[in-house]
């Protein structure tokens, strides 16, 4: 259904307010890789940048939020529109909690960056960061082309961020009981792994409010749990 | 939540009042009812919506036999009222417009007072046995129409007096006098303001408990508030009906999307 509405103001209220959700998903993707590869090259004045955009993010979702109150007061979308609307602003929700995981990835980038750093972990970061990062353009890619399959394929997709988060935490593991001056930089990775694991379910959500914004019906929660972590010992 | 579900559940479980089948409607050439199939249940409120021309006061027409009369209109089809034709040779149009009134877009008090305006029906059709029992209809009516606080001191004034709003009630009021089974409203609202119009739709859930009520509207919005089951229209077919709320969230023609939304279809 792409015809217009009559009331053209209708249209462009609808399409400025999916204009803000979607610059904020640029400014979401550029910050997660920006974290990510802060952490890899050592770099704490790109981390500080990505600390600083957070407060851009913020305030865009709170514009996508004042604009959605506005829509629904002044125009009471129905049907298609009004779970336009509905997704609208979870997603800015979910986006905007990635934007605050990535700003916690840069500050503790700046604490890595005077430890020692751990052998081959910060790559295996930035992989699984670049992993959700590519998940989330495509999020965005099939709200903008209303593509429900390209969106169930994004949430099967989240396993595979799961299943580097457990390999993550093992080999942090590991490097924790080999040497313990290790532990305090591997802390950090740890919940910086975390946080990009957490990353990737907001994404799915954003996939999931794609399925819903198309099809009315939110999708089967089918999806396999890939993080066996919460019953993982040292002995693994 | 859960109270949302247990109203749906109840709905569910209301039996058909009237059922439809395979209606037509021509005026002359023109085909203005394509085989509407619809059943409308009992204790709910049922709207009718659609663009200008879709054929939805048509149809509502049909339900009481308001077609016959206009000459060149020819109805088809089978209407079921309690299970019996209301087309059968042997139906009095007068005495099923006692059971299924009808209240219209123009406030129309007959230019009487307010009293003898909700005394006409009673009387006409004997079901008062004197006076007092009369006082007692036309306050009982009155009471339901939600307007017997406002006239009470005034019952022997002319109808026409009253506001807009107050007419309108006045009206309902009249329709409910002779204790229908299905009230049929084509736009009540549109001539009223919004707090008349407010009224007549908390009156309109009211009268849910003991009528059918079947309402044509213009306005999306009051068919959303005041709907339990709503019909969508289109060039004289019954595109879409289900329930309200699945209509305004998620409807599946696309016709119904586009006239819900306010786009061009």
């Amino acid at each position: 259904m792409n015809e217009l509405h009559i009331a053209s103001a209708f249209d462009r209220d609808l399409e400025a307010i999916q204009a803000i959700l979607m610059k904020m998903g640029g400014m979401v993707e550029t910050a997660i890789l920006d974290s990510a590869k802060s952490l890899e090259t050592r770099d704490v004045e790109l981390a500080e940048q990505v600390r600083k955009k957070d407060k851009a993010i913020d305030a865009l979702e709170e514009q996508v939020n004042e604009e959605a109150a506005r829509l629904i007061a002044l125009r009471a979308p129905t049907a298609g529109d009004l779970r336009t609307v509905l997704t609208v602003i979870k997603i800015s929700a979910n986006l905007e909690r990635c934007g605050d995981y990535a700003k916690n990835l840069a500050k503790r980038t700046s604490v890595l960056a005077q430890t020692t750093s751990v052998e081959g972990t910060s790559t295996s970061i930035r992989r699984m960061s670049r992993e959700v990062q590519m998940m989330l353009k495509d999020a965005l890619d099939a709200y903008i082309q209303r593509d429900a399959d390209l969106a169930e394929q994004i949430i099967q997709r989240d396993e595979d961020v799961d299943q580097m988060y457990t390999a993550l935490f093992r080999e942090l593991l590991t490097h924790m009981m080999e040497d313990p001056r290790n532990i305090t930089p591997c802390m950090h990775l740890h919940f910086i792994a975390k946080n990009i694991e957490r990353m990737g379910d907001h994404v799915t959500s954003v996939a999931e409010q794609v399925v819903y914004l198309v099809t009315g019906q939110m999708p089967d929660d089918a999806r396999p749990k890939q993080d066996r972590t919460p019953f993982m010992t040292e002995e693994g | 939540m859960d109270d949302l579900r247990g109203i749906e559940r109840a709905i569910e479980m209301q039996e058909t009042k009237i059922a439809a089948k395979g209606v037509d409607v021509f005026y002359g050439d023109t085909h203005a009812i394509k085989d509407v199939n619809v059943e409308i249940a009992e204790k709910t409120v049922t709207a009718f919506i659609g663009p200008s021309g879709c054929g939805k006061s048509t149809f509502l027409r049909c339900l009481n036999r308001m077609n016959d009369t206009i000459d060149v209109a020819r109805v088809s089809g089978s209407i079921m009222l309690d299970g019996e034709d209301i087309y059968d040779p042997k139906v009095d149009p007068v005495q099923l417009r006692a059971k299924v009134g009808m209240v219209f877009q123009k406030p129309n008090p007959f230019p009487k007072s307010i009293y003898d305006n909700i005394a006409y029906g009673p009387r006409i059709h004997g079901l008062a046995s004197g006076k007092a029992e009369l006082d007692e209809i036309v306050e009982k009516s009155l009471r339901r129409g939600a307007i017997w606080e406002e006239v009470k001191d005034r019952l022997d004034q002319p109808g026409t007096g009253l506001s807009g709003g107050q007419q309108q009630r006045l009206c309902i009021a009249r329709a409910i006098a002779t204790e229908p089974e299905v009230l049929l409203m084509d736009e009540p609202c549109s001539a009223l303001d919004p707090i008349a119009t407010a009224q007549v739709e908390e009156l309109i859930d009211e009268l849910r408990q003991n009528y059918s009520v079947v309402i044509v509207t213009h306005s999306m919005q009051q068919a959303a508030r005041v709907s339990q089951k709503t019909a969508f229209f289109h060039l004289g077919d019954l595109v879409e009906f289900g329930e309200t709320a699945t209509i305004f969230t998620n409807p599946v023609d696309s016709r119904t999307e586009s006239y819900i939304t306010g786009r061009i279809g």
